[in-house]
């Protein structure tokens, strides 16, 4: 490990790491909605990670949960503080990872990740996927449980990851996923239905 | 464990061990030097439990003996080095002091703290551990058997 690249991670650690994981249930609980985690809570800015994956990685991760990181995010002080601060193993099998840190280059294909079992559906990676936006992409309408009608979320993503998504989704088996930009996350879990928004509002 | 052979490491054990073992205002005595640099706080002091394990002999099998509180800190100074500390206990300011010993003991000043805290820190301590020692002699209790009335 090289000690010059590290750096400091939440400013108070119990705390900060707990309303982040709470941001984290919440955008679970409620998919399609933004959260925005709070300045105080953000941890300083680490190269290649936005402040919501740095958070979201400094809360979920610890050394039970493989990680494996998309090659945007294999970086010596990525690598470096990932492993001090949360002690994560770094997986180059997609299949054996816990959690996955994607960036947006890597959403045409979802394959190798584990999607869980029937009688442990919990055990699948759950994606965290970095993007330069929430925004501006073609508007969609998210349903299910969780959203009391529908969500109308407009993420900026190919057509080519919702075929992947609906293809790596075997409910129960299934993948979650956070979408990260700056400090906002939201959350899209398997349980989701996604469908082209009926009408369009100019 | 398997003995190290790298000397800097070895060196490096041997003062975090000693620092480790600082009591009372040993290392506080000290606390305008270590602290006469620019650094950043790494690793915040934070107190946690460690599970301490043992062997039967030295050699049986693993079991465990119990957990103990334990404070660690990791520091940076200004020019990149960085200065570890794992304590017993609970106290934060001192993991902090020691964080910063460390650190200051890879750097180019390194015969410097040595000979000015190490040193009589690693003295300190023997002179206590020879107390101890000769105290517990003092109140040895020798048992032998004169005959076994085996015959």
């Amino acid at each position: 490990m090289n000690a010059a690249l590290l750096q400091p991670a939440f400013a108070d650690p119990v705390l900060d790491a707990q309303r982040s994981f709470r941001a984290a249930l919440k955008a679970l609980a409620g998919p399609g909605v933004m959260h925005t985690l709070q300045a105080a809570q953000r941890p300083p800015a680490l190269s290649g990670l936005d402040s919501a994956t740095h958070a979201l990685c400094l809360a979920l991760l610890d050394i039970d949960t493989a990680l494996w990181l998309a090659p945007a995010f294999d970086t010596p002080a990525i690598r470096a503080n990932l492993a001090f601060h949360c002690g994560s193993p770094i997986v180059t099998e997609r299949q054996h990872a816990r959690f996955a840190l994607l960036d947006d280059s890597q959403l045409h294909d979802l394959a190798g990740f584990d999607l869980g079992n029937d009688r442990y559906p919990d055990q699948s990676c759950t994606l965290l996927i970095q993007l330069p936006s929430l925004g501006g992409g073609r508007s969609l309408s998210w349903s299910g449980p969780g959203i009391e009608t529908e969500n109308k979320v407009a993420l900026p993503l190919s057509d080519g990851f919702w075929q992947q998504r609906e293809q790596h989704n075997d409910f129960p088996r299934g993948l979650d996923m956070f979408f990260l930009a700056d400090s906002d996350l939201l959350g899209l879990p398997r349980s989701t239905r996604v469908a082209q928004a009926a009408q369009e509002r100019a | 464990m398997n003995p190290v052979t790298d000397p800097t490491i070895a060196a490096r054990q041997r003062w975090i061990g000693v620092l480790a073992r600082a009591v009372g205002d040993e290392l506080s005595r000290h606390e305008s030097a270590l602290r006469d640099a620019e650094y950043q706080l790494i690793r915040a002091p934070e107190i946690g439990m460690t599970l301490v394990r043992g062997r039967m002999g030295g050699t049986g099998a693993a079991f465990n003996v119990g957990e103990m509180s334990v404070t660690r800190c990791v520091v940076r100074l200004a020019d990149g080095r960085t200065g570890y500390s794992y304590l017993a206990g609970r106290d934060k300011p001192r993991a902090e002091l020691a964080a910063l010993a460390d650190a200051h003991l890879q750097g180019p000043q390194q015969q410097h703290w040595l000979a000015q805290l190490i040193e009589p820190l690693a003295q300190a301590q023997a002179r206590r551990r020879a107390e101890k020692d000769a105290e517990t002699a003092a109140s040895k209790v020798e048992f032998f058997t004169l005959v076994r009335g085996e015959d």
